[in-house]
């Protein structure tokens, strides 16, 4: 079965609870994924990270390198893709 | 060009780096013989700086082994604090430095982070500027960055997705400066831009300086204008009428095709937009209102009011032109003290060279060519009005169609990364304020102490902390901070209001400083972690190149002295000790550019060492093959930027002459403060256009404030640390323009004071002593003051004292409502003691 190289980093690791891990799935979409992906609390990563059909704006997830913008979540994922997924830290403050 | 002549020196080893004396990075070559460091030049092979060195790179050595560097980690046994008291420091061993550290901050993590206060001045390790937010704070308390880019970073990034903005050195043959040392004392890669601006000078390029000072870039300009400080945008905007309303000379082109200029503007200063949202420009083939894009660009009106269903509407050019109606030059020079004819010659000149309609060929392309270009910095726009001084200026290089063009005006970003490109609405390049991190959404009571949330275009304004930390019930903040973090930067020196700013560090219960030296805020210190300088530690450097693109790295030349570590290292074992290593490397993960490649992420649970982490960073960007190893063999992978990367590199997509989103925000934000928000909070500098509103430095001049004082450096100094290096003091104490608050030599001899007699210059925030230096390259109303006399606590130098921040206030009032952007300039009383 094809795979997808999963890295979650801040908030979204603590919700999954790991920070790495390959992944089976079906040929499908980032949103299949995300509710593939069961959360510590018992919930799929889904229900946290979209609102309305659209990634919330406070998280980013990024496939080969490239950050996809709210709207793509019904990206195909077909196998092999690396797949990160974070928090947007908002005080990363600076001058 | 050449690159400058090198040492014919060979006793030891030349081993690549950069330097560190400034915020920039300029590529360096240290000769290391038997663990000695001995001398340091620039790096011949590095495009950046050609291997030119300015004096502050030269004396670098005077960093590393200065005798007042702290070597080992101490604590103070006196609990008492303030100025002059000996803090009674013990030298300490870093185990018990570090657990210290991490059990007084890991108190107040568990209580509530945001009682940490934060200042961090690091500019080129900006990815260590995130520890706070991991840490739990979104505190900034510090002037660092706002004081001279607070309003000029928002607006380069709005216009076109740049950082910092610079003329071009290669094509210019009219440079316009304004307040800024850009090419000749400092800003930008000031090593390498002195060489560019040489040749430039060689080549025929005339410079004209506006400056209320006879600066180095003033003094060696073609002509020196001098005015008055804060009004160089009424002096811009009389040129601007000129060039719109009496010569009637202006690039129509570039502002119809490449600008939103022609987008039809309502009368409540919105687009007028069709039924799907589309901003509408005027159809001169139908004589109608039409979406942007069914319109073909030869075919929209530039100028023009129309009406339409019973409204008038103007397009965003003619609500310009409308506003530079009253801004004769007769009324700008009333202002700025320039005289009108002066303003008029300058303005022709300007559009003259020009040549409007020009075109060069480069690499086999033709692009527009424009060789005549205003550049700015902080002198110019770092008021209380900055917003409308930073949009004055861009909008005065678009009227001659030059903004990113061959000669013109060029965009400079942030680093490697180039310029923030992606398409927003209406055919137009997304504005991209904020590029050293996302706009907090507005939250009130704010969390932050400066009240970052309230300003979401604007910059990290540090200096409102002297408000909201004494009077926080005004503001709603619902906590105390109790703790501080310095980390390179110096609050008491570098934030207005310095008894305010001592007020705030008495309260604080715990404070940690890394650091190389004492200074007026680490001695206030609890513990210091003392760090390593330039010349021992690493990273890969890439900040505002205006020349260039890539990296150049720093690695250690010799061993650390004493008992000093890397800033990175002191860092990470802060977070692990404290239990949120996983955070800081997913931080570094996200900032660091390892989402992209994610082989190189780091593992949330493992501590990786500075060399690790910039190995990666290194690989991530130029591949397996060039990691850290590599470039400490080589020194750096820099070259020149190719005309694509540096002209137009957003393409077809238009740049905002009319700033739509600025008013759109401004209303938002204005409907969030009614319905949650602290009563009274000034909006009133979200405009889309600029125009003459006097600042509140000018409204101070009426209430017998009749001088006007302004602070400066040249080349041999930079913030205020440099102060302390003999080798650097021992050359400007010889310089009168550091010996003392500068004064005009007839209004001197009209006050009957001398060179050397005491005066006292009182402002509305307060008052600075010093010695009288009588000169005639100064504005007759204005006093400067060199920050090479501004420190008040250094050990051995002889001019000290005449701090000139505690003429500032760090309030609203002077302060642009909309980038948070401080004013620099002071009115002040004057009077011999």
């Amino acid at each position: 079965m094809p795979t997808v190289e999963i890295a979650a980093l801040g908030a979204t690791r603590k919700l999954l609870g790991f920070s790495r891990r390959t992944v089976e799935m079906e040929k499908g979409t980032v949103a299949d994924l995300l509710r593939a992906m069961p959360t510590v609390e018992g919930n799929n990563l889904y229900a946290h990270l979209v609102c309305e059909g659209k990634l919330r704006g406070d998280y980013a997830i990024v496939v080969d390198g490239l950050s996809l913008r709210a709207d793509q979540l019904e990206r195909p994922l077909s196998g092999g893709e690396q797949v990160v997924m974070m928090a947007i830290l908002r005080h990363l403050h600076g001058g | 060009m050449n690159p400058a002549t090198q040492s014919a020196t060979n006793h030891g080893q030349w081993i690549l780096s950069t330097c560190g004396m400034c915020l920039h990075g300029c590529g360096i070559r240290v000769l290391v013989n038997d663990g000695v460091a001995l001398k340091i030049e620039g790096d011949p092979t590095n495009p950046d700086n050609l291997g030119k060195l300015c004096p502050k790179g030269n004396a670098g050595l005077g960093r590393l082994y200065d005798p007042n560097r702290i070597l080992k980690p101490m604590k103070r046994t006196n609990p008492e604090k303030g100025p002059g008291v000996d803090p009674g420091w013990v030298e300490i061993e870093w185990e018990e430095a570090f657990e210290i550290t991490a059990r007084e901050l890991g108190k107040i993590r568990a209580e509530d982070p945001r009682k940490l206060l934060c200042a961090i001045g690091d500019f080129q390790r900006i990815l260590l500027w995130g520890w706070p937010a991991v840490f739990g704070s979104p505190n900034f308390f510090t002037s660092l960055g706002n004081y001279c880019g607070g309003s000029y970073h928002p607006v380069n990034g709005s216009v076109d997705g740049s950082f910092a903005a610079i003329n071009d050195y290669d094509y210019c043959n009219y440079w316009i400066q304004i307040g800024s040392g850009d090419g000749f004392s400092s800003h930008l890669h000031v090593a390498g831009s002195t060489k560019r601006m040489a040749d430039a000078r060689m080549r025929g390029m005339k410079v004209v300086a506006l400056d209320p000072r006879c600066s180095v870039a003033a003094a060696k300009a073609d002509e020196w204008i001098p005015t008055l400080p804060g009004t160089d945008r009424a002096f811009v905007l009389g040129m601007a009428h000129v060039l719109v309303h009496e010569l009637k000379r202006f690039d129509r082109e570039f502002l119809r095709d490449r600008t939103n200029a022609p987008y039809l503007v309502k009368e409540d200063g919105y687009h007028l937009r069709d039924a799907d949202g589309k901003a509408q420009v005027w159809d001169l083939r139908a004589n109608v209102p039409a979406a942007w894009d069914a319109v073909p660009a030869e075919a929209m009106a530039l100028e023009g009011s129309f009406g339409v269903n019973g409204t008038r509407v103007r397009t965003g050019f003619q609500v310009w032109k409308d506003i530079l109606v009253d801004h004769t030059p007769e009324r700008m020079a009333e202002i700025t003290t320039v005289p009108a004819a002066t303003i008029r010659r300058i303005a022709r000149e300007f559009v003259e060279a020009a040549q409007i309609g020009a075109t060069i060929e480069l690499n086999g392309k033709t692009y527009p060519y424009r060789p005549a270009a205003l550049n700015y910095y902080r002198g110019s726009q770092s008021h209380g009005n900055g917003l409308f001084d930073n949009l004055t200026y861009k909008l005065f290089n678009m009227l001659v169609g030059n903004l990113d063009i061959p000669g013109g005006h060029l965009g400079v970003p942030l680093d490697h990364r180039g310029f923030f490109i992606s398409p927003g609405e209406d055919g137009m390049l997304k504005p991209e304020p904020h590029q050293l991190h996302p706009a907090p959404p507005f939250k009130y009571p704010a969390d932050s102490t400066h009240l970052m949330e309230w300003f979401p275009i604007g910059f990290d304004a540090g200096q409102l902390n002297t408000e909201t930390l004494l009077e926080p019930e005004r503001f709603g903040l619902n906590y105390t901070p109790e703790a501080m973090l310095l980390y390179h930067s110096n609050p008491l020196w570098n934030l207005p209001e310095t008894d305010k700013v001592e007020e705030i560090m008495r309260r604080m219960k715990f404070v940690v400083a890394i650091d190389i030296h004492l200074t007026e805020s680490t001695q206030w210190a609890d513990v210091f972690l003392p760090a390593s300088t330039f010349l021992e530690s690493t990273l890969l450097n890439c900040l505002e190149p205006p020349a260039v693109t890539g990296h150049a790295v720093r690695q250690p030349v010799v061993a650390p002295l004493g008992d000093t570590k890397d800033a990175y290292d002191i860092l990470t074992e802060l977070a692990e000790r404290m239990g949120f290593l996983d955070d800081w490397n997913d931080l570094l993960n996200m900032v660091s550019g390892f989402i992209a490649k994610p082989q190189y992420l780091l593992d949330p649970g493992r501590r990786y060492s500075v060399d690790e982490y910039w190995d990666r960073v290194a690989k991530t960007i130029y591949g397996e093959e060039r990691g850290l190893e590599w470039f400490k063999q080589h020194g750096h992978a820099v070259r020149y930027r190719t005309p694509e990367e540096a002209y137009m590199p957003y393409g077809n997509l238009r740049i905002p002459f009319y700033f739509e989103f600025i008013l759109r925000t401004g209303a938002e934000l204005r409907e969030k403060m009614n319905q949650a928000g602290p009563v009274g909070w000034p909006l009133d500098n979200y405009r889309p256009l600029p125009f003459w509103k006097n600042s509140q430095v000018i409204e101070d001049g009426k209430r017998g404030y009749d001088f006007y004082a302004i602070s400066f450096k040249e080349v041999l100094h930079t913030f205020a640390d440099t102060v302390v290096m003999p080798w650097l003091t021992e050359v400007s104490e010889k310089d009168p323009i550091h010996q003392g608050i500068l004064i005009n030599r007839a209004t001197a001899a009209r006050l009957g004071i001398r060179t050397g007699q005491r005066i006292r210059l009182t402002s509305p925030g307060g008052s600075i002593e010093g010695d009288a230096q009588v000169v005639e390259g100064i504005h007759p109303q204005v006093l400067g003051v060199s920050n090479a006399i501004s420190r008040e606590f250094v050990p051995g130098i002889k001019k000290k004292g005449s701090h000139f921040n505690r003429l500032l206030t760090g309030s609203m009032k002077y302060t642009d409502s909309a980038t948070g952007g401080l004013e620099s300039t002071a009115r002040v009383r004057l009077e011999a003691i």
